[in-house]
């Protein structure tokens, strides 16, 4: 078996098993059903304008929809006409010819496009998204460019190779003589660009042979080789009487075959899939902006999966300032969709577990992510629905850790830490005796505090009444309140501290009691 | 008029008609809102981190001040979370410090003279105009003012009104014809806070202030903050319609009910017509 076939089966094989792998499982079935399905149908037409037209492209920005459009522009072609030129050009156009035009300038002037487009890209992400790039981002804007880059090595080595000439000459000019076959070999110099070890006459009339014997022999499948513009223009650009190595045109075919067959086989993993996810999911969403349709399974698989690592959604994301503040990347939502893509894998535990469950709970679902997404991924369905899934694991965020123990748990485990003031430095306020000093428990905090006026039982259903919180911290003990139900089970009105006759920031407390608590859930487990 | 409008992070997918109402109605009345990409305000994080609600307010408001104008919002949370941010940033200085640096980073001023208004504001600093403005007196209607906690409380730092007698939402509400009517716990909260974290204590609250609103005798319970609505709207139908102050300024603006996010055949609506 041959380099091409046994690279082109080799990489068929991991893009069908890679597949194959990307698509198992259905983790989008782990998902909760949305609760109310829009069963509104989709726009066919508006997701097809979507997908040729790169139309949601288009509103992140000028620049990315130049690049993506004229990446796809060059390459579409290259991939049907030229790579698979055995199976389409050639059925499709008799007398097909890869070196006649209008091929030749074709091929080079899809090449230089899709360079063009993938420069532009390099450039945009090295400009605006270079903190969110990883690996997988690069290598893929890489590959391309080494493909497209290699092919015009490949066939600017070609054009010069004299081996190529005499394999030429051999299968279809067997019976050239010694003159003819200088006068041929004199004209290819002269007129293609072919770079011969030895001297060759430059005598017109010898020249003139040489043409007619290229008519005659070669033209029917060679036009010239200057209408391959770009590649010519590279050949020509080697000093004069450079003679290329023997072995540069095979080794270029090979690296440019292997680079595509590389391609190939990488289409399954990681954004390498987007080409083919994210247009299907824009059919799926038929032009829609909104969220909740549709939210069935496969259509969330399809969603999961369509990331381009763009990196629009969180550049553009509501709580991006809280992800700076906090440094957990799986607040904004590009990190955070693959983190959940790997816990619905059932492959995300430890800490990047609880960053995912963290990041999940700061979303505020404002809708931004879904209507920014060049691939019109649903974001915020995912997001909704994933909440849920976590709580529903046991995975409720700060609220639902601090709702797992009782109060009186949590002050036995609290008690023997050091629990620190709230924020790096923080106002402090359940720390300083300044701020209770005026309590004289009154308990008008307590009498005005709507939770409480709920319970039938305060003493049961909230731990701790506000102005027994405020008599334990009076007293230093923060651990006993840190877990108490009144401090989780504030509804922020600040009714309490609106009233209180002697200015105790009691609300404030609470706020306080309840960022700490976050912070110590935060900080459990790591050093 | 011309403000930076901060609609907040609620209104696009889970209350969209709040959106569609306020820009409605401030069209009408000539108010300019520009529109820029805000970032969150910081009130839902701020259980979580005193830091990232404060600078995430900030930020919203150096951006505010960057184009030149006061804020606006309609939801009350919004608001009470930028004036707390400010204050808190005031009282602290290390706070101060690490909040000017953040911001310094994003090449954005600490935010120092701009102002930040709620919608009511807005609105009650031009009566006269909003009165006149008025084409379809909605005298049949009368209604229950819900205040809204974040916007009220604590006075000091959010200086919306007086926080024990506050007479704002009813001196606007009047404006539109309608009858504001006193009832029992209009300062209280609704209750949406405690969504998704004590759903049973949430519930209650939330009756309660229906049943309360229903026994004033009120039409409609009006609310003027995103959240409240969203709270009442889980209510629906079991006592009194929560209806947006904006769609009611709407209807007495004479805006057409489907422009407000109405439905047109919401069964309060008929009270209008009543005579």
């Amino acid at each position: 078996m041959d380099f091409f076939s046994a690279g082109l089966g080799l990489a068929c094989l991991s893009f069908v098993l890679g597949f194959a792998w990307r698509v198992h499982g259905r983790p989008g079935s782990r998902l909760p059903a949305a609760s109310e399905q829009d069963r509104r149908k989709s726009g066919l037409a508006a997701g097809l304008v979507d997908i040729i037209l790169l139309r949601r492209t288009l509103r992140t920005g000028k620049l990315r929809w130049a690049g993506h459009t004229l990446l796809i522009l060059g390459f579409l072609p290259l991939l049907f006409l030229h790579a698979m030129d055995g199976i389409v050009t050639r059925p499709l156009f008799s007398g097909y010819e890869p070196t006649l035009e209008p091929w030749q300038s074709a091929r080079n002037a899809l090449g230089l496009a899709a360079l063009a487009g993938l420069g532009l890209l390099v450039w945009h992400r090295g400009r605006r998204l270079r903190a969110f790039s990883r690996v997988q981002d690069w290598a893929l804007l890489g590959l391309l460019a080494a493909v497209l880059l290699t092919g015009f090595v490949l066939e600017a080595a070609k054009m010069a190779s004299p081996a190529d000439f005499e394999r030429m000459v051999a299968d279809f000019f067997p019976e050239a003589d010694g003159d003819e076959f200088i006068a041929l070999q004199a004209h290819w110099a002269r007129e293609n660009g072919v770079r011969f070890e030895r001297f060759l006459p430059t005598a017109p009339e010898i020249l003139e042979q040489g043409r007619e014997l290229h008519e005659d022999r070669c033209a029917g499948c060679h036009a010239p080789t200057a209408t391959a513009f770009a590649s010519r223009t590279l050949a020509d650009a080697l000093p004069a009487g450079a003679v290329l190595p023997r072995t540069m045109a095979p080794i270029f075919w090979h690296l440019h075959v292997g680079l595509a067959f590389l391609v190939l086989a990488l289409l399954p993993w990681g954004k390498f899939l987007h080409p083919l996810a994210s247009p299907a999911n824009l059919l799926v969403r038929g032009g829609r902006w909104d969220s909740g349709f549709p939210a069935a399974p496969p259509a969330r698989n399809l969603a999961l999966e369509a990331c381009t690592r763009c990196g629009q959604c969180s550049l553009h994301c509501s709580v991006a300032p809280s992800r700076r503040v906090l440094g957990n990347v799986d607040i904004l939502p590009m990190d955070k969709l693959a983190d959940l893509r790997s816990w619905l894998d059932r492959s995300l535990d430890g800490a990047r577990l609880a960053d995912l469950v963290e990041g999940s709970h700061v979303c505020t679902e404002c809708l931004r992510c879904t209507q920014v997404c060049p691939a019109g991924i649903d974001l915020q369905d995912l997001w909704i629905s994933s909440k849920a899934a976590l709580s529903e694991a046991g995975r409720a965020g700060v609220d639902g850790e601090i709702r797992k123990r009782t109060a009186g748990e949590w002050a036995h485990e609290l008690a023997s830490r050091r629990l620190g003031k709230v924020g790096a430095s923080g106002s402090g306020l359940a720390d300083h005796a300044e701020s209770f000093w005026g309590c004289v428990q009154c308990t008008t905090c307590t009498g005005v505090c709507p939770v409480v006026a709920v319970s039938t039982d305060p003493q049961r259903d909230l731990d701790l009444t506000p102005q027994q919180i405020m008599n334990y911290l009076r007293m230093g003990l923060k651990a006993q309140t840190l877990g108490a139900r009144m401090v989780w089970s504030c509804t922020t009105c600040y009714k309490c501290q609106e009233h209180c006759p002697q200015g105790v920031p009691v609300a404030d407390i609470l706020y306080e009691l309840r960022q700490l608590g976050a912070r110590t859930l935060r900080h459990r487990g790591k050093p | 008029m011309r403000y930076a409008y901060f609609p907040g992070c609620k209104i696009a997918h889970h209350l969209p008609a709040h959106g569609l109402s306020v820009e409605a109605v401030c069209d009408r009345l000539g108010i300019g809102l520009e529109r820029t990409e805000f970032a969150c305000c910081g009130y839902p994080v701020r259980h979580e981190s005193q830091d990232a609600a404060v600078y995430s307010a900030l930020r919203g408001l150096a951006q505010a001040q960057s184009l030149g104008l006061d804020l606006m919002t309609p939801c009350k949370c919004c608001f009470g979370n930028f004036q707390h941010a400010r204050y808190q940033a005031a009282q602290d200085e290390n706070l101060m410090q690490r909040m000017k640096d953040l911001l310094a980073e994003e090449g954005l001023p600490f935010p120092e003279t701009v102002r930040v208004r709620h919608l009511l504001q807005v609105l009650d600093e031009s009566l006269d105009a909003v009165s006149q403005a008025v084409t379809r007196p909605l005298r049949n209607l009368r209604l229950a003012c819900h205040y809204g906690c974040h916007a009220l409380r604590p006075a000091a730092v959010t200086h919306f009104d007086d926080p024990l007698g506050p007479t704002i939402f009813e001196r606007v509400a009047a404006a539109t014809g309608a009858v504001p009517l006193p009832w029992e716990l209009r300062l209280e909260c609704c209750g949406y806070p405690l969504r998704g974290r004590d759903e049973s204590i949430s519930d209650l609250l939330m009756a309660k202030k229906l049943a309360s609103a229903a026994t004033s005798g009120a039409d409609v319970l009006a609310t003027a903050c995103t959240y409240c609505q969203l709270q009442f709207g889980q209510g629906e139908g079991r006592t009194i319609p929560a209806v947006l102050f904006s769609q009611i300024l709407g209807l007495a603006l004479g805006l057409p009910p489907e422009d407000l996010g109405l439905a047109p055949d919401a069964p309060w609506l008929g009270r209008l017509e009543k005579e």
